[in-house]
């Protein structure tokens, strides 16, 4: 691509018959590629990142909640790690997404805009329905354990996946998806155990996104 | 199948570079002019020149938002100039394979 000769004038620029079909079948597909990658919101070092940090904290969360005899919840320094994992990884994607969205507008603009409120919504909403639940007399196992650890990502997941479907963005479809499935799975490992079985199944979800993620940017 | 046969307008490298990058945007989407010249490496007189080419054949659609230095230009691939990227890559496999 870049060593397209490009400067002369009309002659190349204009003369179509002097280039090769092969050229342009090569030419055509890197420039695709190249595109795909510099629009790409979620780059695979991206997904990489969140997979070490959503292991990192689930796995904290998990360490203050065992032998917890009964229940209370996470402790507080596994909190604050967590949120500070948690911003570390929005400071990323925000970065990220700042350069790809650079220049785009249109249809697009407006898809990422709808897209994001209805996420930040149904995160709020999760949590709202959580002082719901405290204020109904619900268990601390329940409120501090498996509603929390499962709830938020199965909801976001879900509804991340049904706006990826419908943009037809396949692979970000089916990373949603698998979050929203290994949260309602992990709810069966109880109220202690539901943090760990979390962490490594998110974990797994997006290796599995960043190895189709550069498998497409090779494609 | 000859090379005669592949849409001249496309069949060209900076045309056939801006017309895949647009194509990357979901229909509607758009890019500005500087975010373009950025993503495909051509030079503003040369990427002006090849834009109205597209944009007189219809295949690009270019909007103009601002005034003075505020001022910004925005291109985005029509339905026809889509189609016509499609029939172009199909008529290359077609030719490829004859080869």
């Amino acid at each position: 691509m870049d060593g397209t000769p490009d400067t002369n004038g009309t002659t190349t620029a204009d003369n179509g018959g002097e280039f090769d079909p092969r050229e342009a079948a090569a030419l055509l597909e890197q420039t695709k590629r190249e595109a795909r990658r510099q629009l790409n919101l979620a780059p695979p070092v991206v997904t990489a990142v969140m997979a070490v940090v959503v292991l990192a904290a689930y796995t904290s969360l998990w360490l203050s909640v065992r032998g917890q005899h009964p229940y209370t919840g996470p402790a507080d320094w596994a909190i604050a790690v967590t949120y500070g994992l948690v911003f570390l990884v929005i400071g990323t994607v925000a970065r990220t997404t700042k350069r790809a969205i650079r220049g785009v507008g249109g249809t697009s603009r407006r898809q990422l805009q709808a897209s994001t409120a209805v996420l930040l919504a149904a995160w709020a909403a999760v949590y709202l329905y959580m002082g719901a639940l405290y204020h109904a007399g619900a268990s601390h196992a329940i409120v501090y354990g498996l509603y929390p650890a499962t709830a938020p990502l199965m909801i976001v997941g879900l509804v991340g996946a049904a706006l990826s479907g419908a943009h037809e963005d396949w692979r970000t479809f089916g990373t949603t998806l698998a979050v929203a499935v290994v949260a309602a799975g992990s709810a069966f490992a109880g109220p202690v155990n539901v943090w760990l079985a979390m962490g490594i199944g998110l974990c797994v979800a997006l290796v599995a996104s960043t190895v189709a993620n550069v498998r497409l940017h090779r494609a | 199948m000859t090379t005669e046969e592949l849409d001249p307008l496309i069949h060209v490298p900076a045309r056939l570079k801006i017309i895949a990058t647009l194509a990357a945007l979901p229909a509607g989407g758009t890019l500005t002019f500087t975010r373009l010249q950025d993503m495909i490496g051509l030079t503003p007189g040369n990427l002006i020149t090849h834009l109205r080419k597209l944009e007189d054949a219809d295949y690009i659609t270019s909007v103009k938002t601002g005034n003075g230095v505020a001022s910004k230009t925005s291109v985005a691939l029509t339905e026809r100039g889509r189609k016509a990227l499609d029939e172009y890559t199909k008529a290359l496999r077609d030719l490829l394979g004859g080869l």
